[in-house]
């Protein structure tokens, strides 16, 4: 056998109680055998942590990361599959209890999550080979592996036999640790990552995968269809108590005095207060409902008033102070060649604050015992992260809280950092009222309390030579703090949480450079605080939403570029093609461009128009590398200049993202993300107005309907050599690019700001 | 509290609860059908959607009072309501053909609106057995009271769904 397969020592066993590959072993029979700690994280060096194999020939993997809709779970059963030759039907996985997996990490990028599962199964199938070798007496070099039987010399023998009534103990190779506070760390919370399986066992390659690639089902979406699925607010835990918190009248008011509970009318109802942490609790969900309402009317809040009003949003961010946070290029060579450019273009961009906006608001359930312990479900991505903020926030070691996982609303980015959510208020009530307590936010309390992306202002120039060609770029970002991922319950109720710093912590410069050609390029980006956040409260939060920075980012890069095509009257996507050698990306520009029926010509349309009543019709295109994987989309928007209304007729998504994992779901995750990105192009703006947001429902804080999108169509080619790329996340950057190109080829106007609202297109049309 | 008689998925059941509760409470906390989800709670989402008398209504807002004798249906009850329209036994593995198109298609991502999806889509499919796109477009956007909203962008997979199951169920 091969020198990199690890340690398989059968004499280990006994010693750790019976570790083991393959088993009908029960959790806790793996937590016993996985040497759990006293807060039950499983031991990661050890396989059983990892994997199992039962006897009935299914197969068990866990790991910390989560399903969050984008179908991780059906291509990690796929990878682990692959890997191992086994139905991908026989192989489920156990996702993100802090107790009962190994390595923590979040749950956006299930690329990176992969690869723990991924050479857990590699190494799995070499201890299997080494087995069978010896079971067989053929060499393992001479042996193959179908549907979970291995044959060699004329003979075979299934894992399950081969493993039958043994059990093995491999050492897993690991490094990293699992997330834990840091005040020095610039969001507070570092390690987010967990562990990473680490060493290189042989793995298959891509030319001969037969699993990854198929679209295989995701096996929860039947129990989602048979009503089956148990999501975080369906957990019930005997005795528990159902609340619904009172929220501060403003962002930055503080508690004068609850308000007094009618116990004619609310009978087994209570309030519960601690600092600006308001509460009703009761045994009846609806009588909590009720009962909070009533309270909320009576209870008093100090005044305050320190914001700007989302209408001088930009005039705000404008004239703040900022800090440099980050610089790509070399801003001495872009100002030179801004300098001798025949033709230079300024513009402006600017986006509001938007939202992750699930359709579900956060809910959790906590069971604090009297000695701290606790236990809390939740739909946190990051499930090791939010068990060190609860910590934290509770002041009890990490080995005493235990985060239990359930499929939540889509999160979009929102709990990437463990934070953020109804886990604080939980605890906290937990705690006070000693007993179970779930708390369920409302709409308006999520649209209002939740974090946000925040908004942003960007200034751009571009040097253009005599032929229209971009010569030099010159990007400024600016932006409020992006990274706070404190529990609001936490804030108002004076417990400890983490001190986010001023500065984004990450590469402030997101964007992925598409266009090589132009000789001279500097991109800047600048930071603040949240906005209010010196208010008692915290302010307006800021946190990562799906595509974090390159989306807005992007959005500023890709509409000064669109301008430039057209001071070059160019066809925009000749244009592009001619300022990149990246050959993916002009590949897929050119199959995309053909599915969508493109025709080349400069915009704006010739039949363009910024006036009356007949519709006016364009197409445009936005572009955005994200995570390994080239992405067009092309938009054919229709504008009624008069009225300002907006309505996209067809919308194509097409990405390169070499190998495909899983068709359908590929499909599906360029499909949604289009939508979500369409939302952005059209509807999408948090409002506030001098003390609170006040965009807290869905006819405030529009997110698109059907009737709102056309069909998405995608386009996208398997490709074996090319690696495997992000296809969940980017979707939504390239479209409001794509519908503000074609609202510029309809009207001949630039939108220097979406959305794209009827307000805001006429004062455009207008000017 | 008074008492009121409910007929859920083809069950009789009593239940005590104040007049002004909304139904969802009822279904899910007293009930244990936990497939219909809370959403905005105030008729603005379609994510609590559930069937009375074959018709959509949003259980956030309808109250415990409001419901008299009309027949409720689940997710969970899909099967029956199946069952009895195609005249074939129920059994535990009957699946109801939305349900089956929701399955085939992979239609769910976070999959928290898709219970109340399923139910405008048998509402739909029951009154307009083969709808055209815009028919089926405009049932998920102008059916009063509100649109059924899917923040995972769901849309092009739904409309899939409801063309299968409608094909489904003419045969």
């Amino acid at each position: 056998m091969s020198n990199l397969i690890p340690v398989l020592t059968r004499r280990d066993f006994v010693k750790v109680g019976g570790a083991l590959v393959v088993s009908a072993s029960l959790p806790s029979t793996a937590k016993a055998a996985a040497g759990a700690d006293a807060g039950y994280t499983l031991d990661a060096t050890k396989l059983v942590s990892w994997l199992e194999l039962h006897a009935d020939g299914s197969i068990v993997a866990r790991t910390g990361k989560t399903e969050t809709g984008t179908a991780s779970s059906a291509f990690y059963a796929q990878a682990v599959a692959e890997e191992l030759d086994v139905d991908p039907r026989k192989v489920s996985i156990i996702g993100g209890h802090t107790d009962e997996t190994p390595d923590g990490g979040y749950s956006a990028g299930f690329l990176g999550g992969v690869n723990n599962l991924k050479k857990v199964a590699a190494y799995t199938r070499q201890a299997l080979l080494g087995l069978a070798a010896e079971r067989l007496g053929v060499p393992a070099a001479g042996l193959t592996v179908a549907g979970g039987v291995v044959s060699g010399g004329g003979k075979s023998v299934s894992y399950t036999d081969l493993v039958k009534g043994q059990q093995l103990s491999l050492a897993i190779p690991v490094t990293g640790r699992l997330a834990r506070i840091d005040p020095k760390d610039p969001i507070g919370i570092t390690d987010l990552m967990g562990i990473t399986v680490t060493g290189n066992p042989p793995m298959k390659p891509m030319d001969k995968y037969t699993v990854v690639g198929g679209s295989h089902p995701r096996p929860s979406i039947a129990d989602i269809a048979m009503g089956k699925a148990v999501y975080s607010g369906d957990v019930k835990v005997p005795g528990m108590l159902h609340a619904r918190m009172v929220r501060p009248a403003s962002l930055g008011s503080t508690l004068v005095s609850a308000g007094k509970l009618d116990k004619v009318k609310f009978p087994t109802a209570e309030v519960v207060v601690q600092k600006n942490l308001v509460a009703v609790v009761s045994p009846n969900e609806w009588e909590a409902v009720s009962a909070a309402r009533a309270v909320a009317a009576v209870t008093k809040w100090t005044e305050w008033a320190g914001l700007p009003g989302s209408g001088n949003l930009t005039a705000t961010l404008r004239s703040a102070k900022w800090e440099d946070v980050g610089r790509r290029g070399d801003p001495a060579k872009a100002e030179a060649g801004l300098a001798k450019a025949a033709r230079t273009l300024a513009t402006t961009y600017e986006q509001p604050y938007v939202r992750h906006a699930p359709m579900g608001a956060f809910v959790a359930t906590a069971d604090v015992k009297t000695d701290g312990s606790l236990t809390i479900w939740s739909q946190s991505s990051q499930s090791q992260g939010a068990r060190a903020h609860i910590a934290h926030i509770m002041s009890v070691p990490v080995e005493k809280v235990v985060i239990r996982w359930a499929q939540g609303p889509g999160q979009y980015g929102r709990t990437t950092y463990g934070g953020d959510g109804a886990m604080a208020d939980a605890a906290i009530l937990s705690k006070l009222v000693g007993k179970p307590v779930r708390v369920q936010w409302t709409l308006s309390e999520d649209l209002a309390w939740s974090s946000t992306s925040p908004g942003w202002v960007a200034d751009v120039k571009i040097g253009l030579d005599d032929k229209g060609n971009m010569v030099a770029f010159k990007s400024d970002w600016y932006s409020p703090h992006e990274n706070d991922a404190r529990m609001i319950g936490a804030v108002l109720a004076g417990m400890p949480t983490i001190s986010p710093k001023t500065k984004p912590f990450y590469p402030a410069i997101s964007t992925v450079w598409p266009y090589d050609k132009v000789p001279a390029v500097v991109e800047s980006a600048y930071g603040m605080a949240n906005l209010a956040s010196e208010s008692a409260n915290g302010g307006i939060r800021g946190n990562i939403m799906r595509t974090p920075w390159q989306r807005q980012q992007n959005f500023a890069l890709e509409a000064a570029v669109e301008e430039a095509a057209a001071a070059a009257k160019a066809d925009p996507i000749e244009y592009r093609i001619r300022h990149t050698s990246d050959k993916r990306l002009i590949e897929i520009l050119n199959e995309t461009s053909q599915a969508a029926g493109w025709k080349s010509r400069p915009s704006p349309s010739p039949q363009a128009a910024k006036s009356g009543t007949t519709p006016v019709r364009g197409r445009g295109v936005g572009v955005v590398i994200r995570s390994g994987a080239q992405w067009v989309g092309i938009a054919e928007v229709e504008v009624v200049p008069a009225t300002g209304v907006v309505k996209v007729l067809s919308f194509t998504t097409g990405v390169d993202v070499g190998k495909v994992m899983n068709p359908r779901h590929l499909k599906s995750n360029i499909e949604g993300g289009t939508v979500m990105g369409l939302g952005e192009a059209l509807f999408e703006e948090v409002t506030f107005d001098a003390s609170k947001v006040t965009s807290t429902d869905w006819t405030k804080y529009k997110i698109p309907a059907m009737g709102d999108v056309p069909d998405v169509k995608t386009v996208f080619t398997s490709r074996n050599g090319r690696g495997i790329n992000g296809g969940g996340e980017a979707a939504n950057t390239v479209s409001a690019n794509a519908v503000a190109a074609a609202f510029f080829d309809a009207t001949g106007v630039q939108p220097r700001r979406v959305p794209l609202t009827p307000a805001y297109v006429k004062s455009i049309l207008k000017a | 509290m008074p008492s009121y008689s409910l007929t859920v998925n083809g069950k009789s059941h009593t239940v005590n609860a104040a007049a002004d509760t909304p139904l969802i409470y009822v279904l899910r906390n007293d009930l244990n059908l936990m497939a219909t989800r809370l959403g905005c709670g105030m008729s603005q989402c379609g994510a609590c959607a559930v069937l009375a008398d074959g018709k959509e209504i949003r259980s956030c807002t309808t109250t415990v009072s409001r419901i008299g004798n009309k027949k409720i249906h689940t997710i969970e009850g899909l099967p029956g309501l199946w069952a009895a329209k195609s005249g074939k036994a129920l059994t535990p593995e009957m699946v109801h053909p939305v349900q089956q198109a929701w399955i085939d298609e992979q239609v769910p991502q976070c999959g928290y609106c898709q219970s109340g999806m399923m139910v405008a889509a048998v509402d739909l499919l029951d009154r307009t057995p083969q709808p055209t796109v815009q028919q089926i477009r405009n049932h998920f956007t102008n059916t009063a009271p509100s649109p059924h909203l899917c923040r995972c962008g769901t849309y092009t997979g739904i409309m899939a769904a409801v063309q299968r199951a409608s094909k489904s169920i003419a045969g």
